[in-house]
């Protein structure tokens, strides 16, 4: 009987070789993009799920109130670790760390890896494997560094010993190696390349032993009894404890939630990663459920044909029940031919999909996960989308459909009118994402920074950078590639260092607003291109102004009124404002300049800026910086970013969903039109005789496209009007999140609505004009 | 003795034309015995086909009684009906209605699979029946490769597989050069001598010449036997 069934199913298939293509297809593409945003959502959900200890690991951040607002940051003060370990009783384990980027050299071979300062605690919590060395014994020696197993293989070759061994790190202190451990997964919020005692950090800094100081990131263990909750409020009031002081509050951050919610307002956890893991995967959804409705449409539009044969089934004893059963495993037959021609396409689509989202995504067809989820797609599109076709096609009346009456379409027509209205609502609601999001991208890109990033390039300051600034910016300045250089503590478009509890002249209750800190050299502001307001810049002699400070516009406003020049402010010493910055946006391109403090001193100094001269060429003025460089600090590598690059990195999320709604918008239109494209066909078909009566009548060629595109145009309107109050509900919604942001405007529906329209007229036309063009006899003797 | 096949008393069909109800069969009384051979005949719109589909079971009277080998067809749910037209009743239609996707082989054996014959069993049914017709080189051809008459000896083919008692044949010869009628006739007197009960619609005094009982209808009703 099955037999029967598949036999049946390929040669209709082979019949009708046009309809079959538009229903494979279609479901195809369906499937395809359903693949990849669910490798996708594997992917960030599979983050960090390679450590053993799910239940157990949390890592340990702290709110902290400022200004009646609780804000969230990563770092805690040194003795928390141990002071967790052992007055809560649910913590077993306890580690600080300290991230850091170490150029490692070996003989001639040196590469840059990031790893981190840990406690002996680390090694355990994170459950790590040891290739070479002990794990017990690792930790004893204070030189001690254990390194994964790429880096050892990176800087020492395949296949080598490197136990025991001596690593320079910096050009300036020796490490030995006790240990390689086994790589990480490449997917973890912390990746370390190597790990080394904490106490060689924190050697001769007494200021690491205090809780004054927030500057390690803590990860805990917990037993596995630990009570979670209980356990959190003891961390909650353990910093509260030791200071006396409210306003910080260490917590429990669990290693489940670290990659999809890590976002926290107020106190509270919110939104986070998991908000685009779901949105997704809703798309994903969406985008099947199209590609269903085609199939749906096309099955039901095709009735007529099959009429006869389920008449004739029915007439040689077949029940309804069978006929179900026949028709939905042919809906099967083709969604797993749709799943075969999906997997070929996902082969050719994931290298170019990865470059979008800047993944590695690979389809494992040895992964039992993926071949399951590729048959659970292929059986349930084949189920949903073959049974309402089963339900319609087996009612037919076998006396009504042999006699050769006309199969009533009433209720059949009507669905399917509603169901291309929902694929169409669905397409125009993604056109309008598209642009919107477009929209917002650029209206960002374009405000005003107050700093000109252009021309601008950044290098980190490392060995001898800050000793030899003055001849380094002589030399680089005579080259004629660079025309200014300064020195900051932070990067221009980074938050950075902060803090609170400062007073100055004509402001209240100012120990809780939130000040930024900066320490530039003299020339910085020029480089960066960012302008006074009133008053002077820091001059060269620093001796002249050690007391002197440079504000913001948004601080000058909270000293009052008139000039903020000559106004004190105290942090601990009090100085005097000489000048007032235009604000300039950094951290959030979205929100507000919070007030920023400049002090004149740059031995901190972590990034030199230089701004290039536009006219030399960026690969000539790149040599002539890096001779310089290695003239004067030889020990470093020349490693530089260029600041609009850095830029454009912080709209990584946004410009992923920009094109990603791109991509979906044009898989959701391509697939909505080969539906359309099968029902213009169809109806095309179906009104051949009335058509062969008209231009018999004498109507002419435009009339008949006319009257044929006319009832789709219709269904294209009414997606229109159905499609606008979502799209401008979901996209106000989604530009909440943003304090700077483009406000919805009319011509953007209107747009969208003329882009669907034409679309589908494209699209319907073609089937019409065949239909009108051809000679009415042909159709008028078949009658 | 002779077995009554099926009975039917005053039996009628009726549909509701927008306000009107319209009989299609007006109160018929009719008996048909085994191994008759039985011509409906009328114009167009009698009723002839009706008829058929209602014995049949493929449509149901709407009024009166159809007994089927004793049993109270009128009364009967549709799951049994459909169990005893499987078992005793062969359709054959004027425009054959094979399924254009399976071969004359496989049309054949469609309703042996609605019967859950075993698969041994049917192929050797099957190829006894290509044999009897003289059809077994046609066997992997699809209907659109065979003649009209071709086409209609697989429809009687079809409708004898399954070893019925009655086969009811709407028009069997409508589409059909009278080459090819006579041999079709031919075939079907030769079957009902075989013990076959036929019940045929004709608009062809000659075809229905053929039977051993002339039922004339006229607006529903027998006007004449």
């Amino acid at each position: 009987m099955i037999l029967n069934y598949i036999k049946i199913a390929f040669r209709t298939l082979l019949k009708n070789k046009g309809y079959s293509f538009l229903n494979i297809f279609g479901l195809a593409i369906g499937i395809t993009c359903a693949s990849l945003i669910f490798l996708w959502v594997e992917d960030e959900v599979s983050f960090n799920s390679d450590f053993q200890k799910q239940d157990q690991v949390y890592y340990v951040p702290t709110h902290q109130e400022y200004d009646g607002e609780w804000r969230t940051f990563n770092s805690t003060p040194g003795p928390l670790a141990e002071a967790m370990k052992t007055e809560i009783p649910g913590v077993v384990r306890a580690t600080r760390t300290k991230q850091r980027d170490f150029l490692f050299t070996v003989d001639d071979n040196g590469i840059n890896r990031s790893g981190r300062y840990v406690d002996e605690d680390f090694i355990e919590i994170f459950s790590l494997t040891f290739v070479e060395g002990n794990k017990n014994e690792a930790f004893k020696n204070p030189e001690a560094i254990i390194i994964t197993k790429e880096t050892a293989e990176q800087l020492f070759g395949k296949n080598t010993k490197v136990l025991g061994k001596t690593l320079r790190v910096d050009n300036k202190e020796n490490f030995l190696i006790t240990g390689v451990i086994d790589n990480l997964s490449k997917n973890v919020t912390f990746p370390v390349n190597w790990i080394a005692p904490f106490e060689r950090y924190s050697r001769g800094k007494e200021w690491t032993n205090g809780y004054g100081s927030f500057f390690a990131d803590t990860f805990v263990e917990l037993s596995l009894e630990a009570d979670f909750t209980a356990t959190d409020a003891l961390v909650r009031g353990l910093l509260e404890k030791k200071t006396d002081d409210s306003n910080s509050k260490a917590f429990l951050h669990s290693i489940k939630d670290w990659h999809l919610r890590d976002n926290f307002e107020n106190g509270k956890q919110v939104n986070g990663r998991i908000v685009y893991v779901r949105l997704f995967t809703i798309i994903a959804l969406i985008i099947l459920l199209i590609a269903c409705i085609n199939f749906m449409n096309l099955s039901t539009a095709r009735s007529e044909k099959r009429a006869n044969e389920v008449g004739v089934r029915k007439a040689m004893g077949s029940g309804r029940s069978r006929l179900i059963f026949q028709f939905i495993s042919e809906a099967l037959i083709l969604a797993f031919m749709a799943t075969l021609v999906s997997v070929l396409l996902l082969f050719i689509l994931l290298p170019q999909f990865n470059l979008i989202i800047d993944k590695n995504l690979v389809l494992g067809l040895a992964k039992p996960v993926h071949i399951i989820v590729l048959l659970g797609i292929t059986l349930v599109c084949g189920i949903f989308a073959g049974l309402y076709p089963a339900f319609y096609l087996s009612s037919f009346k076998p006396v009504e459909v042999l006699k050769g009456l006309k199969v009533s379409q009433g209720s059949a027509t009507f669905i399917r009118k509603g169901l291309v209205v929902g694929q169409f609502t669905i397409s125009i609601v993604f056109i309008i994402c598209t642009i919107l999001v477009y929209q917002q991208i650029q209206h960002v890109k374009n405000r005003d920074l107050g700093f000109d990033k252009d021309q601008l390039i950044s290098l980190n300051v490392n060995g001898t950078m800050i000793e030899k600034f003055s001849v380094i910016k002589q030399d680089l300045v005579n080259t004629g590639a660079i025309t200014s250089v300064g020195l900051n503590n932070s990067g221009v478009l980074d938050g950075g260092n902060n803090g609170s509890g400062l007073e100055w002249t004509g402001g209240t209750n100012t120990e809780d607003v939130l000040i930024f800190f900066r320490y530039i050299s003299s020339d910085f502001l020029e480089t960066a291109g960012m302008e006074l307001a009133e008053g002077r810049g820091f001059s060269e002699n620093r001796t002249k102004d050690s007391t002197s400070v440079l504000i913001t516009e948004s601080f000058a406003k909270l000293m009052g009124e008139g000039s903020a020049i000559g106004k004190k402010v105290t942090r601990g010493d009090t100085y005097t404002v000489i000048g007032v910055v235009k604000d300039y946006l950094y951290d959030d391109m979205y929100g507000q300049s919070d007030p920023v403090l400049f002090f004149n001193y740059h031995g901190e100094a972590s990034y030199m800026y230089l701004k290039t001269n536009p006219k030399i060429a960026t690969s000539d003025m790149l040599s002539k910086v890096e001779a310089v460089m290695k003239k004067h600090n030889p020990a470093f590598p020349f490693e530089y970013a260029f600041v609009d690059e850095t830029f454009n990195a912080k709209f990584k999320s946004e410009q992923l969903i920009g094109k990603l709604s791109q991509l979906f918008a044009l898989l959701a239109i391509l697939i909505s039109c080969l539906g359309l494209f099968g029902l213009a066909a169809y109806t095309a078909e179906q009104r051949s005789k009335e058509i062969g009566v008209r231009k018999v009548l004498g109507a002419s060629v435009s009339g008949i496209v006319k009257l044929l595109s006319k009832d789709f145009l219709k269904l294209v309107g009414i997606s229109i009007l159905i499609a606008i109050p979502i799209a401008w509900y979901a996209m106000g919604n989604w530009l909440q999140d943003y304090a700077y942001r483009i406000e919805i405007n009319w011509w953007i529906f209107v747009i969208a609505g003329v882009v669907a329209i034409l679309i589908a007229l494209v699209t319907v036309s073609f089937q019409a004009i065949k239909a009108a063009m051809a000679n009415p006899v042909d159709s008028l003797k078949t009658e | 003795m002779i077995n009554t096949l099926l009975s039917l008393n005053e039996a009628t069909r009726t549909v509701n034309s927008g306000s009107n109800k319209v009989a299609l069969l007006d109160n018929i009384d009719l008996q048909v015995k085994e191994g008759e051979f039985i011509s409906l005949m009328g114009p167009s719109g009698s009723g002839k086909s009706t008829l058929l589909n209602c014995i049949g079971m493929l449509d149901n009277f709407t009024g009166g009684g159809y007994t089927f080998l004793g049993e109270p067809v009128h009364s009967m749910k549709e799951r049994n009906r459909s169990k005893l037209y499987k078992e005793y009743i062969g359709f054959v239609f004027q425009a054959y209605h094979l399924i254009d996707e399976l071969t004359v082989y496989e049309n054949i054996e469609t309703p042996l699979l609605y019967k859950n014959v075993k698969s041994s069993e049917r192929k050797a049914m099957v190829a006894d029946m290509l044999d009897r017709f003289n059809i077994v080189g046609k066997k992997d051809l699809f209907p659109i490769q065979l003649s009209g008459g071709q086409q209609q000896l697989v429809g009687i083919a079809r409708a004898l597989i399954g070893k019925p008692k009655l086969i009811l044949a709407d028009e069997p010869t409508g589409n059909l050069n009278s080459k090819q009628s006579t041999d079709i006739m031919e075939l079907f007197s030769q079957l009902n001598k075989e013990g076959v009960t036929i019940i045929q619609a004709t608009h062809s005094e000659n075809n229905a010449s053929y039977g051993s009982r002339i039922i004339n209808l006229l607006d529903g009703k027998i006007v004449s036997e």
